[in-house]
């Protein structure tokens, strides 16, 4: 069985961000990048899978700048067995990944695709799920456990209320969740093997996928800055400010 | 030259510093202090699995047949993380001086063994009590010994995460090896690996210190702000970003090992150490009366410094051999990268 799992190159979350002067986008020149973390999680799931057993290859993907190599080759290091990077210099957005996703999930034969339940950069949390609309295969997003046998996916989902297990018939889309595994350290021997281990070059257009934005960002700004809060002497006045003055009670 | 690092160096060195990140925080390191634990096994167990211990092994000794270039960054990372264990001492010092005399010996067999280094320019060997086995120079001949067979007398170190032993012992019987030069390259990389844990470490007091500054306000603005605490921060990292590259060059020149090589470690220990103690005092500084207590961990890194400093050689000693390089040939911008056999 065929896995793909898709890797995406972002600013790296011990960075705090900036909003660019002309206030179009975040600061990127200069700052570190690395896999995103919910990716990573979706890897190491991949690779505990085919420890298992249960997957024969993982084809791990990314879309996106030349750089993105570089996600992938930790991808490989952390034991997929090769990479496909899709590069444009467009941002994308998450239907022009989810379109360029479905057409190598079809290529490829894969059996699974799983992704990280959103990227720390825009938070979009879309990707996998338009994924899944897209091949009309079933989803298990927010995935805290996965288990597969006899052609079904046993996925358990964090969801708002507790805990929600489905049953997916194969194929299927798998979006991971934080608390689905610990991702492992790339080893120094899987590092050296990264190296030797093939990426494939593609355009989207080598796809038949058109990744022009369909969004237009107006504008980005930082977050409000808080206020101080205040001490309030006893419950009393803390209610009547909050029915008088913040008039949430 | 290309001094630029490979992405599978930079890979490496992200992966030991993401792996000492999660593993040698603060509190991990207290708790080890606390309860006076010599190794935190679970850190070391990691280590092990990532194949830290292995770099600088031949591959015929099981190991991945990578050099001083490669080793240089994992070494920083660790002085960065004030890792308590002897990753650096083992791994990168001691066992390619073993692996060059025997590289079939048992204790190279064991990836999670750590060996310990008595070289004569340090008065004590580090670690000595949990090493597999202890590597003692006596007239340029290597012995190895197991911590059993020699009276190891702890003495107390300034850095309280470094185990120092007094080793007393006889060198009776065959040495495992007569000849003195793997002693030389055991002394390179010693002080070279050295003076990359001082340049990590000097980060890392930095670091610590902006986040303080930047945190922590006087008169309504954080103390950052201001130009005196911002300037003696930024005359630290100055001293950093001077050092590093000639901690880097001196590790891709390590292997030609002439008087040119050896004068650009010890110009590198120097300097490291010198970045190490301007970064590690200013940190201090920068936190006020708080750098001076226990709770703030800029003085687990000023005593680690203090202590690199004169381990694998004080600044004396690698003065010494820059002023030999000195009077050996040349100096000056076009001979930086001089090695033996060149045209003056």
């Amino acid at each position: 069985m065929k896995l793909l799992v898709a890797v995406k190159r972002v600013v790296d979350y011990n960075v705090k961000v900036r909003v660019k002067s002309d206030k179009t986008g975040v600061e990127t020149a200069g700052v570190k990048m690395s896999m995103n973390p919910f990716d990573e999680i979706a890897v190491e799931e991949a690779v505990r899978l085919k420890e298992k057993g249960v997957a024969s290859e993982i084809v791990a993907v990314s879309i996106g700048v030349s750089q993105a190599q570089e996600t992938i080759r930790t991808a490989l290091a952390m034991g997929a067995d090769r990479g496909v990077l899709v590069e444009t210099d467009v941002a994308v957005e998450p239907l022009a990944v989810a379109k360029v996703l479905k057409a190598l999930a079809e290529k490829e034969g894969a059996q699974i695709v799983v992704l990280g339940k959103q990227a720390i950069d825009d938070d979009m949390n879309a990707t996998g799920q338009m994924l899944a609309a897209l091949l009309g295969w079933p989803q298990g997003t927010f995935a805290s456990k996965v288990e597969i046998a006899d052609g079904t996916a046993t996925v358990t989902r964090e969801i708002d209320g507790g805990l929600e297990t489905v049953a997916l018939a194969l194929p299927a889309v798998i979006t991971a969740d934080l608390r689905l595994n610990e991702p492992r350290y790339a080893s120094l021997p899987n590092i050296m093997k990264a190296r030797k281990k093939s990426i494939d070059m593609l355009k989207p257009e080598d796809l038949g996928v058109d990744v022009t934005p369909r969004l237009t960002t107006l504008s980005v700004s930082e977050p409000p800055v808080r206020k101080a809060g205040i001490k309030v002497p006893d419950v009393a006045t803390l209610i009547e400010k909050l029915r008088n003055e913040a008039k949430v009670i | 030259m290309d001094f630029r690092f490979t992405e599978d160096q930079l890979m490496m060195a992200e992966t030991a510093r993401k792996l000492l990140a999660d593993t040698a925080t603060s509190a991990q390191l207290r708790t080890m202090l606390a309860n006076g634990m010599a190794r935190d096994d679970a850190r070391w167990t990691k280590i092990v699995e990532t194949g830290l211990t292995l770099t600088m092994l031949p591959e015929d000794a099981g190991g991945l047949g990578l050099t001083e270039a490669d080793f240089v960054l994992i070494a920083e990372a660790a002085g960065y993380a004030a890792l308590p264990e002897p990753l650096v001492e083992s791994a990168g010092i001691a066992a390619p001086l073993l692996a060059a005399i025997a590289p079939a010996h048992e204790v190279l067999g064991d990836p999670a063994a750590t060996i310990a280094i008595g070289h004569a320019i340090n008065p004590y060997v580090a670690d000595a009590d949990t090493a597999a086995a202890l590597l003692l120079h006596h007239d340029g001949a290597t012995y190895l010994r197991r911590p059993d067979e020699v009276r190891l007398i702890r003495e107390e170190s300034l850095d309280p995460f470094r185990r120092l032993f007094k080793v007393e012992w006889e060198p009776s019987g065959e040495p495992l090896s007569a000849a003195p030069d793997l002693w030389s390259d055991a002394l390179d990389r010693g002080a070279l690996f050295m003076a990359a844990q001082c340049a990590g470490l000097a980060q890392r007091a930095i670091d610590i210190a902006v986040d303080y500054a930047k945190t922590r306000e006087q008169f309504g603005k954080p103390i950052g702000a201001y130009q005196a605490v911002k300037h003696l921060l930024a005359t630290a990292q100055v001293q950093v970003e001077f050092a590093k590259p000639v901690v880097h060059a001196a590790a891709i020149g390590l292997a030609q090992r002439d008087v040119f090589s050896r004068a650009r470690i010890s110009h590198a220990k120097i300097v490291a150490a010198e970045a190490a103690d301007l970064a590690t005092r200013t940190a201090l500084q920068v936190h006020g009366a708080m750098g001076y207590s226990w709770e703030v961990d800029v003085h687990f890194l000023l005593k680690r410094a203090l202590a690199l400093n004169t381990a694998w050689g004080g600044p004396g000693f690698h003065r010494e051999r820059v002023l030999a390089r000195l009077r050996a040939a040349p100096a000056g911008p076009e001979y930086g990268f001089a090695h033996a056999g060149m045209e003056a």
